[in-house]
């Protein structure tokens, strides 16, 4: 026996030893290769894992099933406390639904008291949009209603929700509509919240900029901005849409009106808003010609002083008050 | 009778490729790792020291490179090195499988401990100097700790549930030769 081994050993020894080596040669070759082109080694890699990994489906699908049944169970042990929580969300939900209802039917009630009318001037004509200038930003339409309508330059053009446009150029039957993303649209808007006053300025970007903002820190995204009568254009107070930061740092407006369906737009018949030209005539009566008189007596000021009144006199001289006035 | 114990190391062979297969399989199961668990420990690679101490014959040095080759291309580990180190490790521990025999699973213990932080190191080193980017140091020392703490429960399972020990005095081998 001992012979036998021995014997075996003198052969077997060496060549276990060199395929030993070159084992070891070409796992070590392997991973310089990996080293140096690790692409082609990883394409393999991938071959290896496409190969055998869906192979084994049979094996993981019952893994799998047991976490995911795990899984249920853990969920199932916690229904109580989501019941819970969700009981006291339902409640707190209830508690707004009803600061709602009492806010809505309050809202009412001071409507109701200060007789409040929401712009009676504004009436308005409903046309259809007949065509659109076809360009991938419909920057004007057309709309068929016109001059025989009543139709005037320069009103202003609303879809259901918000400012679409204005009035420009006025045919018999049709009138053209610049919306307020052409870039020739110049609009006066205010932000709500802040109050500031700027001009819309369409750019062709479905989201006009906002220029001459006095102090851009008090805007915010999300603030609403209304029209301003501003130069006598528009109405005051329709609703055009909502600040947005624009992704080159300017602020913009998402306009409310939906550019993608204009189909029907109410043309708004503006009237031109009332100009006070002389402050006098508010402030104080005049008699026929023209000078002022004195509240108290209904008398002009000179009468005052004629009759011998001079205890009443106010203390502004009666001709400064006076050139006060017809400045 | 030479027959039948050939039948039985090529036994012992598949259920050691069965158990690696197994052990690989397990890690690409897509069970959820919470995010802050420990390093999970090494099975496969205590194991098949513990198996080379105790039956070298069972585990031929083809199998081992072309088992550690798989898990490298499995576990997305830079293909190669890693089972070239353990080639080197299960040869290491073949050689003195004699001297083994007679120690006391504590001495076994600290020897296996020292091949595997000799490893580790080689491991570390070699992917160092061919500059590729290496696992968190603190992670896979963790790793490699929580490893070595599990060889003695990996040898009681090996010994007691699958049956392979040390070869008692006296045993002989498929060619009715003394182990």
């Amino acid at each position: 026996m001992a012979s036998d081994r021995s014997t075996e050993a003198d052969f077997v020894r060496p060549v276990r030893r060199l395929l030993l080596g070159v084992l070891a040669v070409v796992l070590l070759a392997i991973f310089l290769v990996w080293r140096i082109d690790s692409p082609r080694i990883e394409r393999f890699r991938a071959a290896v894992i496409d190969t055998v990994v869906p192979n084994m489906d049979w094996a993981m699908a019952p893994v799998t099933r047991v976490s995911r049944m795990f899984e249920d169970f853990r969920s199932y042990a916690r229904i109580y406390e989501q019941n819970q929580e969700l009981r006291r969300e339902l409640q707190q939900m209830r508690a707004w639904r009803e600061a709602a209802l009492q806010l809505e039917q309050r809202n009412a009630q001071l409507l109701d008291i200060a007789q409040v009318r929401l712009d009676p001037q504004l009436t308005y004509v409903t046309g259809v949009v007949m065509a659109d200038s076809g360009s991938p930003y419909r920057q004007s339409v057309l709309l068929n209603v016109g001059a025989r309508d009543g139709i005037v330059d320069g009103w202003a053009v609303m879809d259901g929700l918000g400012l679409a446009g204005r009035i420009a150029g006025v045919g018999a039957r049709s009138a053209r509509v610049i919306l307020l993303t052409d870039s020739n649209s110049r609009v006066p808007v205010m932000v709500q919240p802040s109050g500031q006053r700027a001009l819309l300025s369409g750019d062709n970007s479905p989201a006009p900029a906002m220029q001459f903002i006095e102090s851009p820190d008090g805007l915010r995204p999300g603030d609403r901005v209304v029209s301003a009568s501003d130069g006598g254009v528009f109405p005051t107070g329709l609703l055009v849409g909502e600040v947005v930061q624009g992704s080159d740092g300017r602020l913009r407006v998402r306009l409310a009106a939906d550019y993608e369906r204009l189909d029907f737009l109410r043309v708004l018949r503006s009237r031109p808003a009332e100009r006070i030209e002389d402050s006098g005539r508010l402030l104080r009566p005049l008699d026929e010609t023209g000078l002022p008189l004195n509240p108290e007596t209904g008398l002009p000021y000179g009468a005052e002083v004629a009759t011998g009144q001079p205890g009443d006199a106010p203390v502004e001289t009666p001709d400064a008050s006076a050139g006060i006035a017809n400045e | 009778m030479s027959d039948l114990w050939r039948l039985r190391t090529l036994g012992y062979l598949g259920l050691w490729l069965l158990i690696a297969a197994t052990l690989i399989l397990a890690r690409l199961l897509p069970l959820p790792v919470p995010a802050d668990a420990w390093p999970r420990p090494d099975l496969l690679l205590p194991l098949t020291l513990a198996w080379v101490l105790r039956r070298p014959s069972h585990l031929p040095a083809l199998a081992i490179g072309l088992m550690f080759l798989a898990e490298d291309l499995f576990v997305m580990r830079p293909p190669g090195l890693w089972a070239l180190i353990v080639l080197a490790g299960t040869e290491f521990l073949r050689r003195r499988q004699s001297a083994v025999r007679e120690m006391h699973i504590a001495l076994e213990w600290g020897m296996v401990s020292a091949v595997m932080l000799v490893m580790y190191l080689a491991n570390r080193i070699g992917l160092a100097i061919v500059m590729t980017p290496r696992e968190p140091l603190d992670l896979s020392l963790t790793r490699l700790i929580f490893t070595i703490l599990i060889y003695p429960l990996v040898v009681l399972v090996l010994q007691s549930v699958i049956r392979v020990r040390k070869p008692a005095t006296g045993e002989v081998d498929e060619l009715g030769r003394k182990l």
